[in-house]
C-alpha cells in the first residue's frame, strides 16, 4: 500500500508545518513516511509544496502520482491538478473561510478522516505543536465535514521521524562536539539551529562569525585548542573556505567540515537539490593532502557517519568533509533501525596549555618552525601521503558501501547520498543490485569487482556529468556508459526513476 | 628550541633584515611575556597566532604555543584559540596589509566581538615580504613595480576605525621604544577584551619616505579618555610623513563584557579553569 500526498500553498501558510504534523500522526498511526519538501526562495507567498509519501512498507522517496492534493491556495490547484490520479482527490481551502491560519490543520483534519483514522493522535500533535486554542477546533472542523475514503487501519510499528539536518546535529552530538561555527546559508542552516537550540543541555556552543573565512580559521583554532569541531556550509560559503581546509591539510589540526550542497554555480537555485559539490569536496583547496569524503545516503547514516567524521579527523588529524544536500537535510525520513554504536572522540594530542604547541600554514620542522630544508618538505609530503594509506586502512574496518536490491542480479545500480532513497524504492522486486557508494575518498576496493561482475550499470546522480562516474573512472579504469543524471534542482521520484531504469536496461 | 622557561626563545636563525624595527619589537614582546610571568601569570597558557608577512616570522622566534596563521587570517585564529579554551592569554601578531587589506573584515569584527586577547598590528605601511607594495596605510603617491603610476588612495587610520568599531582597548607605539612599547603591551594583555595596539615602524628596504617618524611622535599622557576625545587624538596623525603629532600611548580604555564573559559555556570553562580538551562530558 502506498499513497502520496500533496500539501501546497503559499510561503507563510504553514505548508511545511503542517506537513510536518500530518507526517508525525501517521506515523503514531503506525506508517512509514517520506516527507519532501519543496519550497522556492521566497518568505512570503509563492507555490511552496511538500508531498508526503505514506506506506505499510518501508519507504525514503516520494512519487509523481498524487493521491490527495491538499489546496491552501488556487495556484496549488492549477499546479498540482495534473500530477493527480485518476481517483485523486482534492481538499481545498474554500470549504473553510474564515479560519485564517488554522486553514492548515483543518484540512490536516479533513485528510485523517479520508485515510480513515480517528482524530485523537492528530489532536494530541496539533496540541503540541501548535500554541493557538483555536487549532484543535478546526481540525475538528475539518475532521467532521470529510468521510473516510481509504479506510487505513492503525499498524503496530515503532517509527519516529528524522531529517537529515537533525540526524547530522545528533550525530554530532553522540560524537560530543564542542563547537559548530557556521554562517547561514540554506540548506546547511538546519543543522546549525538543531545544535544552537540544545547547546547548553549538550554543552557545546555555535558560533556565527562574520562569514565562512571567519568560520574555518576560528574552527581551527578552537580545534587546535583542544575542540571537538565542525563548520557547516553551503557551495559559496565552501569556496571561501577553501584556503581554510588547505591550512587544516598543513597543519593537521582535525576538521570535520559539513559541506550540504546545492544547485550552482554561484546562487545557483538556492532552495534546491543536486550533487554537483562532490568534485570540490574531493579537491577544494591547494596543495597535495589527505581528506576524507563521506556521503552518507539517509539520517541513519548521517548519524553513524558524522560520528565515523570526527574519529578519523581526530585519530588522524585530517580533514573529514560530510556531503550531503537539501534533498537530504530537509526532507524528513522514518527512522527505525537501532542505534549503532558510537566510536568515542577522544582528544589525545598536546595542547596549547599544557606546553610548548606550535602548528604552521609553512612547510614545518618537528618543533613546528618554518622550514625550506628540501629533505624536510619531501619527508613532510611523504608523511601527508602516508597518513592517507593509514586512513584508508583504517576505513576497511566501516561501511564504505553498501549493497541493496536482488544480489545475484546482473544488472547494477551505482548512486551515492540523497539519490539512495528513490532508488532502493525505485528497485524494489525488480531485477537490480544497487551498489551506495559512501566513502568517496578513500574509496572501497570492492567498487571495481561489483561493476566487473554486472552485465549491465547504470549510473544514478542528480548533477549534469556523473561526478561519482568520473571518479569510479579515475579510480578503476571503468567507464559507466549507461547514466540517468537529473539537474533540474529536483530529486528523483522513485515511480519516474523505476521507468527510467528499466528503459536503459532495454537500450 | 628553548625548554620552556623565562627566555621565550627559540633557536631559530632570525631573517628579518638587518635594521628591521621587527627585531626590536620581538625583543618587547619577550621582555613582555617575561615580565607577565614574574607576575604569576602561567608561562604554558600564553599563545599566539601570527599571520602571514615580515611580521609574522616573530611565529617562529617566540616560543610560545600558537598557529602561524594564513594570510589576514590570525584575527579569527586566534578567537577560535580562545574560544576553544578562554584560560589561555591569546596574543595576535598581523600587518598592515594583513590586516587592513586581506583580513579587514576581521578586524572590524573582532573590535565588536570583543574577545579577550591582543592585536599587535606591526605598519610599515607597505607589504615588505612580497617586495613593497602599497597597504591600506601607505601614503598616496607611493610607486612600487606594481604600481608604477603610484598609489591614488589616502591612508586609512586603523586607530580611527578601531574606536569606531567598537574596540574597548586602543594604542600606539614606536617600535624604537622598546620600553614603552613593553609597558603598553603589558596594558594591553591586561585588559580585559579585544585590546589593538598598533606599532609604527619603518620598513629599512621598502617604502623609505615614511620612514623616521620619531620626531613627530610623543606619549600621550596616562588618562581615561571619552570616546570622543580618544577619536579626535586618533586624527592628529594622518600616516602621511612629516604631517601632524604622531600620539602614542593608549588612546582609549574601556572594558565592556568580553566574549568569552558572554557566553555561559566559556564562563564555565574559565569556572573549572579547563579548555574543551580538558572538560568531562
Amino acid at each position: 500500500m502506498r499513497l502520496n500526498i500533496l500539501i501546497g500553498g503559499k510561503a507563510g501558510q504553514g505548508i511545511n508545518k503542517v506537513s510536518g504534523i500530518i507526517a508525525e500522526t501517521l506515523v503514531k498511526n503506525g506508517y512509514y513516511i517520506f516527507n519532501y519538501r519543496d519550497y522556492p526562495s521566497i518568505i512570503r507567498g509563492g507555490n511552496n509544496f511538500n508531498i508526503v509519501s505514506i506506506s505499510d512498507r518501508p519507504i525514503a522517496s516520494h512519487e509523481s502520482a498524487i493521491d490527495v492534493v491538499i489546496a491552501l491556495d488556487e495556484d496549488t490547484i492549477k499546479i498540482h491538478k495534473s500530477s493527480l490520479k485518476k481517483d485523486g482527490l482534492i481538499l481545498a481551502y474554500k470549504d473553510f473561510s474564515g479560519l485564517g491560519l488554522n486553514t492548515n490543520v483543518a484540512l490536516a483534519g479533513s485528510l485523517i478522516k479520508v485515510l480513515g483514522f480517528d482524530n485523537k493522535v492528530l489532536a494530541s500533535v496539533v496540541k503540541a505543536k501548535i500554541k493557538n486554542k483555536l487549532s484543535v477546533d478546526a481540525l475538528t472542523e475539518g475532521y467532521n465535514k470529510q468521510t473516510s475514503k481509504f479506510n487505513l487501519k492503525v499498524l503496530n510499528n515503532q517509527i519516529s521521524i528524522l531529517s537529515g539536518s537533525s540526524a547530522i546535529a545528533k550525530g554530532a552530538i553522540n560524537s560530543k562536539i564542542d563547537m559548530y561555527f557556521a554562517y547561514p546559508m540554506t540548506p546547511a542552516t538546519g543543522v546549525s539551529e538543531m545544535l544552537a537550540k540544545d547547546q547548553l543541555k549538550n554543552n557545546c556552543l555555535v558560533f556565527q562569525p562574520e562569514g565562512e573565512i571567519s568560520a574555518i580559521n576560528m574552527a581551527l583554532g578552537a580545534s587546535f585548542s583542544g575542540a571537538r569541531t565542525m563548520v557547516g556550509t553551503s557551495g559559496g560559503g565552501y569556496d571561501l573556505m577553501s584556503e581554510g581546509l588547505s591550512l587544516q591539510g598543513m597543519s593537521q589540526i582535525p576538521l570535520v567540515v559539513y559541506l550540504a550542497s546545492r544547485p550552482g554555480p554561484a546562487t545557483g537555485l538556492p532552495t534546491y537539490s543536486m550533487q554537483g559539490d562532490l568534485e570540490i569536496a574531493l579537491r577544494s583547496g591547494h596543495g597535495e593532502f589527505p581528506r576524507i569524503v563521506v556521503a552518507p545516503g539517509d539520517p541513519d547514516e548521517a548519524m553513524e557517519k558524522v560520528n565515523e567524521a570526527f574519529y578519523l579527523s581526530e585519530k588522524f588529524g585530517a580533514l573529514s568533509i560530510l556531503l550531503s544536500d537539501k534533498h537530504l537535510a530537509e526532507s524528513e525520513f522514518s527512522l527505525f533501525s537501532k542505534n549503532k554504536k558510537t566510536l568515542p572522540v577522544v582528544v589525545k594530542r598536546l595542547i596549547p596549555g599544557q606546553g610548548v604547541v606550535k602548528v604552521s600554514g609553512y612547510e614545518s620542522d618537528a618543533d613546528g618552525l618554518a622550514t625550506e630544508d628540501p629533505k624536510i618538505a619531501i619527508k613532510n609530503a611523504d608523511n601527508r601521503l602516508k597518513k592517507y594509506q593509514a586512513i584508508k586502512k583504517e576505513c576497511q574496518k566501516l561501511e564504505m558501501i553498501k549493497i541493496y536490491g536482488k544480489a545475484d542480479s546482473k544488472n547494477l545500480v551505482i548512486g551515492w547520498g540523497s539519490t539512495k532513497g528513490a532508488i532502493v524504492d525505485a528497485i524494489d522486486g525488480e531485477d537490480f543490485k544497487f551498489l551506495q557508494v559512501l566513502y568517496m575518498m578513500p574509496m572501497s576496493n570492492q567498487i571495481k569487482s561489483e561493476i566487473l561482475a554486472a552485465k549491465n550499470v547504470i549510473l544514478v546522480e542528480t548533477n549534469l556529468t556523473g561526478q561519482l562516474g568520473r571518479l569510479i573512472r579515475e579510480k578503476t579504469g571503468l567507464k559507466i556508459e549507461k547514466r540517468i543524471l537529473k539537474y533540474d534542482g529536483r530529486p528523483f521520484k522513485s515511480d519516474e526513476l523505476k521507468q527510467e531504469l528499466l528503459n536503459k536496461l532495454k537500450s | 628550541m628553548d625548554k620552556p622557561g623565562v627566555q621565550f626563545r627559540t633557536n631559530q636563525k632570525i631573517t628579518w633584515c638587518p635594521g628591521c624595527p621587527d627585531h626590536i619589537i620581538l625583543e618587547s614582546a619577550r621582555r613582555t611575556l617575561i615580565s607577565l610571568v614574574e607576575q604569576g601569570y602561567n608561562k604554558n597558557n600564553f599563545a599566539m597566532a601570527a599571520g602571514i608577512g615580515c611580521h609574522g616570522k616573530i611565529f617562529d622566534y617566540l616560543n610560545i604555543s600558537g598557529i602561524y596563521a594564513l594570510h589576514g587570517r590570525a584575527i579569527p585564529t586566534a578567537i577560535g584559540m580562545k574560544m576553544g579554551n578562554p584560560n589561555l592569554e591569546l596574543l595576535v601578531f598581523a600587518g598592515d596589509g594583513d590586516t587592513y587589506a586581506e583580513g579587514m573584515a576581521h578586524f572590524i569584527h573582532a573590535c565588536r566581538f570583543n574577545p579577550d586577547l591582543t592585536l599587535f598590528v606591526n605598519d610599515n605601511q607597505s607589504f615588505s615580504l612580497t617586495t613593497g607594495q602599497a597597504t591600506p596605510t601607505s601614503q598616496p603617491g607611493f610607486k612600487s613595480n606594481l604600481e608604477p603610476l603610484g598609489n591614488f588612495n589616502s591612508p586609512l587610520n586603523p586607530i580611527h576605525l578601531a574606536l569606531s568599531a567598537g574596540a574597548s582597548f586602543v594604542a600606539r607605539c614606536n617600535a624604537n621604544d622598546i620600553e614603552h612599547t613593553r609597558m603598553v603591551m603589558e596594558a594591553a594583555i591586561k585588559h580585559k577584551g579585544f585590546s589593538f595596539v598598533e606599532i609604527l615602524q619603518d620598513c629599512v628596504v621598502f617604502n623609505l619616505y615614511v620612514n623616521n617618524k620619531d620626531r613627530l611622535m610623543y606619549k600621550l599622557p596616562e588618562a581615561k579618555r571619552t570616546l570622543k576625545k580618544a577619536l579626535a587624538l586618533s586624527q592628529e596623525y594622518d600616516y602621511i610623513n612629516n604631517k601632524g603629532k604622531i600620539p602614542l600611548g593608549i588612546f582609549y580604555a574601556q572594558p565592556r563584557p568580553s566574549l568569552d564573559e558572554e557566553w555561559p559555556q566559556l564562563v564555565n570553562l574559565k569556572n573549572k579553569k579547563v579548555g574543551w580538551g580538558g572538560l568531562k562530558k
